[in-house]
């Protein structure tokens, strides 16, 4: 009761533009939600209004003329894969980069974090070029070899590991385990968070990348569901609306519903980042 | 540096073939980065600069010949790339401005409310894990001729007729950085609330003994301490920001930014060079030419910082 007096007239200006500002951050995915379950007719004339028949022809229209569940499945194919990858190799590399003393390591370390400054557009064109040289244009390996690793989840994992105390390692070495055994049983475990980062941001780059697939997988059978949305792009405004909604409604989903069940770790992963700088 | 650490990770009476062992583990557990990035890191990188000499095509790589400094010439003085720079330098600017501004106005209030942070921080984060083409359809609608912001706006008075924006000369570039606004602002909320959960209570305490009051706090105090989150998002924003592309791409202009390069950027062009032209040649020096740009832009921004913290 008293906490409620205290509320002051300042905290309730406060309360009004944190509520206006969460207004305006939801009220697009309503307007697509709302707009997945109306006819193209009431899409075009009423926009903003709420359907007079909801109507799911939009999602029959996608699943008729596009394979959903095939893109559904290299959507996941690739990030799943890259997902994987990225724990596992870059959990190897920051534990060597942390824990063993092997010689050479500052400069192959210091190496690592220079090429983190070079921008990713010089890669573009002679990646492709490559690439394509090797036969891998409309291949999943395409995209998922080159992104295997990642010097920043690499970096991400080592600044961690450097956390767990050294004795913890130094007692399993004299005990006579090996540096796998440390790895599974000591190190991994105590890792976890940083991997959850690793996996979050991973996963959600690559379920949400467009760039990567419009480059490499340019053929229907291999397309993602970001890419689907491209086959309803229209010459004419509210050319196939209602299915364009619908998709959009769909692919968004699995994320928003992952996002809600785990959306602490969601957003320690992006705290995460900048702390590690 | 290496020895001081390997003494101190490794006891004195530590047999010599354990410790090769040991570091011989260490090199297996990081090859599979240094192969990776030995193949796909510095071989493109080394391509790079020889493809910028030659003109080259996907289609009949056989016919390539030498140009020399031909496409360095050519990218430095094509007024289109110029005209994709001066683009995304617009686009860029009011952007970083509102995303960083909203962020840290965001965060200044969620410091300062007793419950409900972290609901309101959900909220705003929603938009950051959605997908970019997703959401430029989403903006794209809502901002269209006929679609529900326009339509509120004449009836508020604000605009007269419905305005066609995508032909227009600066706007699209504009209502690209309010729609990627949208999308980032919960970052920069995150991050600098994060800075001033981080900062001493005890420094807010004595300035209040000292007659200080709410917007000399966070000025004198709040500000200058949340430098380093600042800084790391400015960073970040640059070197993102200047490489954009499926923004462009999604709302549905073509790879040469429509009818008049209105909404042309630096990497849409290269991938028009590359893709709709086969000048690979080209392409490749455009992206080295934006890969300095954006290199330099990044060397200021450290020097900067460092006078400003002597």
């Amino acid at each position: 009761m008293n906490q409620l007096k205290r509320v002051s007239l300042s905290q309730l200006l406060i309360y009004a533009v944190l509520t206006i500002g969460a207004v305006v951050v939801v009220y697009p995915f309503f307007f697509m939600v709302n707009n997945s379950f109306k006819t193209g007719r009431e899409i075009m004339h009423s926009p903003a209004a709420l359907p007079t028949e909801i109507t799911l022809r939009g999602y029959t229209g996608v699943f008729e003329e596009l394979n959903v569940l095939l893109l559904f499945k290299n959507s996941l194919i690739l990030a799943v894969s890259i997902t994987l990858l990225n724990a596992l190799l870059s959990a190897l590399a920051g534990y060597a980069f942390a824990k063993i003393p092997f010689p050479g390591r500052g400069r192959i370390f210091g190496f690592m974090l220079l090429t983190m400054m070079i921008p990713g557009v010089l890669f573009l064109i002679p990646t492709y070029v490559f690439i394509y040289n090797l036969g891998w244009v409309g291949r999943y390996e395409a995209l998922i070899v080159p992104s295997a690793v990642s010097v920043f989840n690499i970096f991400l994992v080592r600044q961690f590991m450097l956390g767990i105390p050294d004795e913890l390692v130094e007692a399993a070495r004299i005990d006579g385990a090996g540096e796998i055994t440390i790895f599974t049983r000591i190190i991994l475990p105590l890792a976890r968070p940083a991997l959850a980062t690793v996996a979050i941001l991973t996963f959600m780059g690559s379920w949400n990348d467009f760039f990567g697939p419009l480059l490499y997988l340019n053929r229907p059978d291999r397309w993602t569901l970001q890419l689907g949305l491209l086959q309803f792009r229209g010459t004419v405004p509210g050319e196939n609306s209602e299915q364009i909604w619908a998709l959009t409604t769909l692919i968004t989903l699995p994320i928003v519903v992952v996002y809600f069940f785990i959306q602490e770790q969601f957003v320690k992963a992006f705290a995460n980042v900048s702390l590690s700088k | 540096m290496t020895s001081l650490q390997a003494t101190r990770a490794m006891p004195q009476g530590t047999p010599l073939w354990l410790r090769i062992r040991r570091n011989a583990w260490g090199y297996v557990f990081v090859s599979p980065w240094v192969v990776l990035y030995m193949i796909f890191g510095l071989y493109p990188l080394i391509l790079s600069f020889y493809l910028t000499f030659f003109t080259y095509s996907f289609v009949t790589p056989e016919n390539r010949a030498f140009v020399g400094v031909g496409n360095w010439v050519g990218g430095a003085t094509d007024p289109l790339f110029w005209k994709a720079l001066y683009n995304i330098v617009l686009n860029q600017a009011v952007f970083i401005t509102l995303k960083n501004g909203i962020g840290l106005l965001t965060a200044a209030l969620l410091f300062r409310i007793t419950w409900g942070a972290r609901f309101f921080r959900t909220i705003y984060f929603l938009p950051v894990i959605t997908s970019t083409v997703v959401l430029m359809t989403i903006g794209d609608n809502l901002a269209s001729p006929g679609g529900p912001i326009q339509r509120w706006m004449i009836n508020a008075g604000i605009l007269s007729g419905p305005s066609f924006w995508k032909s227009d000369n600066t706007l699209p570039m504009i209502v690209i950085a309010l729609i990627n606004t949208w999308k980032w602002f919960g970052i920069s909320t995150v991050i600098l609330l994060a800075g001033m959960y981080g900062i001493d209570p005890r420094l807010y305490e004595a300035a209040a003994v000292d007659g200080a009051r709410g917007w000399d706090m966070f000025r004198r105090i709040t500000l200058p301490l949340l430098r380093p989150q600042l800084f790391f998002l400015l960073v970040v924003d640059v070197i993102n920001g200047l490489q954009m592309f499926t923004e462009v791409f999604s709302i549905g202009f073509n790879v040469y930014g429509g009818i008049n390069n209105q909404a042309l950027t630096p990497v849409l062009y290269l991938y028009a060079q590359a893709f709709d032209r086969s000048n690979v040649g080209y392409a490749s020096t455009l992206g080295l030419l934006l890969a300095f740009i954006i290199a330099g832009l990044t060397a200021i921004q450290f020097r900067f910082i460092r006078s400003e913290a002597d």
